[in-house]
């Protein structure tokens, strides 16, 4: 029973990762309908970039610069290079994002090498005597759990909680909503579209950047780093719903843990780790012909 | 335009680039090797070799561009059938000693058939949950390559070089000439595309590709006619996975050896790539398409033919990703969308406007070039670029002004009201895949 708890909280920790990584996809998905294939790219970026800060500040210096370094990144990306194509059609701007992608992905190769760096997880806090993030694991009964997998999963519900709040109570957030939601009413209504979907494109760049400044420590920061997480956070968002937030982190969940338990409990000769992304996008598949816009996900209705 | 006209054989300017084109592909690419090094346009094995793959790659193109630019199902999956047909033909060609030609056949149509297994449950899938689910199996394909190695000998992959096709030897009896194998191949692959090509014209010109045009543009329109939705959008999953898998035959012999990592999702993407950059619901934009896959990444090399210019050896690959980025943001409609509208500009254009656009070309290159070569360092290439700049002024004349105040409009123009008919197969402006997504045409 042991290593099954293990199994579900290490999942729940990749997890999380990979649903952040999917909220981002999703906020941008949400208002523009494309599917950023550079999400994973800009967030290994800003983590390199936070390399270099880490070289001579302190973590928790760099953590808010680099997601304001991240939110400008994302907002130049959409005004320099999505906003020409914007009303193309959706496919046009999915190769824009790939050509992105590659642009990241060789300007980081190119500045900062393509050898596998070490990177620091979050350090030590103490708050009244109780132990924040830093080193060793925790006994929470069944098993126990590293502390950077904890501190993992509770941002991972930090910046749930916080976008929550932003998009309920907040105008901005509300505005935001409405662009998603109709964008020429919106116009109508005074709202400033193109505003609005610059600030998606930099809010959906810090959420990337804060996952890829998590996994990093848990594989080494290096250029394809995120390329992996991508494509599973892919399958998170489109598992959970591609317009809901809540369905990427759930979705996210459910990925990172079923890849592990099908990992450890499928008989190795056949399957077993080694096939575990494979039956993982199996189940993802099957759960999609069954909810054709995933858990979450509503149907896109047209009036004819 | 204008019409040269002999006695006997009226030579069109379109019999005239077919010629050409056919000088070209059969006489001057395998046979070029016998000019001396260093002439341009001298075909050695390496360039023999990017043919035939511009050939494999273009089948495939012409497949996926079936499925998603005439029936709008977006397939990141390709590389999977692409894999079952080099698998297909390397595992019988080597294991069990099949002639070549007839593991490509066969292994088309194994491709298509689980093509057209995929394409029933994708049937409730629509485009970007499509497009992710399609990804999930080019995922799985070298994974699963690679695990049941006593089929597919596993991570090693297969050399299919000992059983690759020697020139058979008629032709050196019929025609007296000597084909080296790689000639060979590249004649193989050309054949084999050019048959695919004849294929796909037929099929996007019947009732089957207006049907999938059909489907494309209005379900519920196509529905509505009468056509069978389901029945229509599976076949074109399983003639476009048919396609990939001729195509993977192909590579089995062009490249003489498959292995899981060959067939990995980049592929995929880069087929995507290779059909929206070229022109969607084009038969050319596919040949052009993947022309540009394998030619694009040497084009990183000419920048440092451009005095003054400077690309770092290391940066191709964001050189590559700028080229799709800008050709995206200027000719939304690919490359096939280009070249229709640069045809209809010059044959719209008095011969003088023409004449003087050529000229000031011709003009400014020479003086960039001139000025680098006599003058030499910064200096000269800064006096070369504002040469080139005045002398294009001057020529260009009326096009520039126009061109310069408008350009840009013409480009929203162009990417929001009705556009150029993209390609050859002569649809009016409604020949654009529809929105995905009901909201996206809403902003």
């Amino acid at each position: 029973m042991d290593e099954f708890w293990q199994q579900v909280m290490t999942g729940l920790a990749t997890g999380s990762v990979y649903g952040l990584l999917a909220l981002a996809i999703v906020l941008i998905y949400r208002s523009t309908s494309v599917l950023n294939f550079a999400q994973g790219e800009m967030a290994m970026f800003t983590t390199f970039i936070a390399w270099s800060i880490l070289q001579w500040g302190e973590y928790w210096v760099m953590f808010p610069l680099v997601l304001l370094i991240a939110a400008g990144l994302g907002a130049f990306i959409e005004r320099v290079i999505i906003r020409p194509v914007e009303g193309a059609p959706v496919l046009n701007i999915i190769i824009v994002t790939l050509g992105m992608f590659a642009i990241l992905n060789n300007v980081a190769t190119w500045r900062w090498g393509g050898i596998p760096k070490g990177f620091t997880a979050p350090p030590e806090i103490q708050v009244t005597g109780v132990k924040f993030f830093g080193e060793g694991a925790l006994d929470i009964g069944p098993t126990v759990v590293s502390y950077h997998d904890l501190t993992i999963l509770v941002f991972a519900v930090a910046i749930m909680a916080a976008l929550y709040v932003f998009f309920q109570y907040t105008p901005l957030g509300l505005a935001m909503r409405a662009t998603a939601q109709n964008s020429t009413a919106s116009r109508l209504m005074g709202i400033r579209v193109g505003r609005m979907l610059t600030m998606g494109w930099a809010l959906s760049a810090a959420v990337g950047a804060v996952a890829g400044l998590l996994i990093a420590p848990l594989i080494l920061l290096q250029p394809p780093m995120m390329m992996g997480v991508l494509l599973y956070a892919f399958a998170a968002a489109v598992l959970g719903g591609l317009d809901s937030p809540v369905g990427a982190i759930v979705g996210g969940l459910i990925i990172g843990v079923s890849e592990n338990l099908v990992g450890t409990y499928t008989p190795k000769e056949w399957l077993g780790p080694d096939m575990k992304l494979t039956v993982t996008l199996l189940i993802i598949v099957v759960v999609l012909l069954i909810r054709p816009t995933g858990i979450f996900g509503r149907r896109a209705l047209r009036r004819v | 335009m204008r019409r040269l006209s002999l006695p006997s054989l009226p030579l069109t300017p379109k019999l005239v680039a077919f010629a050409v084109l056919a000088f070209f592909l059969i006489w001057w690419v395998p046979f070029s090797h016998v000019l001396p090094e260093g002439f341009p346009l001298r075909f050695g094995t390496y360039r023999t070799f990017q043919v035939s793959e511009i050939a494999m790659w273009a089948i495939v193109a012409l497949g996926l561009n079936i499925l998603t630019g005439y029936n709008g199902q977006i397939s990141l999956g390709h590389s999977a059938f692409v894999a079952v047909g080099g698998y297909t033909a390397a595992i019988l060609m080597v294991d069990y000693g099949w002639p070549f030609w007839s593991t490509i056949i066969l292994g088309g149509v194994i491709a298509g058939s689980l093509g057209f297994l995929i394409g029933v449950p994708a049937l409730r899938l629509t485009g970007p949950y499509l497009a992710i689910a399609t990804l999930g199996l080019a995922l799985a394909t070298p994974q699963i390559l690679k695990k049941y190695d006593g089929l597919t000998h596993g991570t090693q992959g297969i050399n299919v070089r000992p059983e690759v096709p020697e020139p058979p030897a008629f032709i050196e009896d019929w025609f007296g000439i000597h084909l080296s194998n790689d000639e060979w191949i590249y004649f193989l692959a050309l054949f084999i595309a050019l048959v695919m090509l004849i294929l796909a014209i037929n099929i996007v010109r019947s009732r089957i590709g207006r049907a999938f045009v059909a489907i494309r543009d209005s379900e519920i329109a196509a529905q509505a006619m009468g056509i069978s939705v389901p029945r229509y959008k599976t076949m074109a999953f399983a003639i476009s996975a048919f396609y990939a898998g001729i195509a993977g035959g192909t590579y089995a012999q062009v490249v003489g050896y498959v292995s899981p990592e060959s067939f990995n999702f980049l592929l995929s993407i880069n087929f995507l790539t290779t059909i929206v950059v070229g022109g969607l619901a084009s038969i050319l934009g596919s040949i052009l398409g993947a022309t540009g896959l394998i030619l694009v990444p040497e084009l990183s090399d000419l920048v440092s033919f451009i005095p003054g210019a400077s690309l770092p050896a290391e940066l191709s690959w964001a050189f590559y990703g700028g080229a799709l980025i800008l050709v995206m943001i200027f000719a939304p409609y690919g490359l096939a969308g280009l070249v229709h509208r640069l045809t209809r500009w010059v044959s719209t254009r008095p011969r003088a406007e023409l004449r003087n656009v050529v000229a000031g070309v011709g003009l400014g290159v020479a003086a960039v070039v001139l000025a680098d070569q006599l003058i030499g360092g910064f200096v000269g290439q800064t006096v070369g670029w504002i040469a080139f700049l005045l002398i294009a002024t001057f020529l260009w004349g009326p096009a520039l002004t126009r061109m310069g105040a408008r350009g840009y409009g013409r480009l929203l123009e162009a990417r929001r009201g009705p556009p150029a008919s993209p390609g050859q197969t002569g649809a009016g402006p409604d020949d654009r895949p529809s929105e995905e997504h009901p909201d996206a045409g809403k902003r």
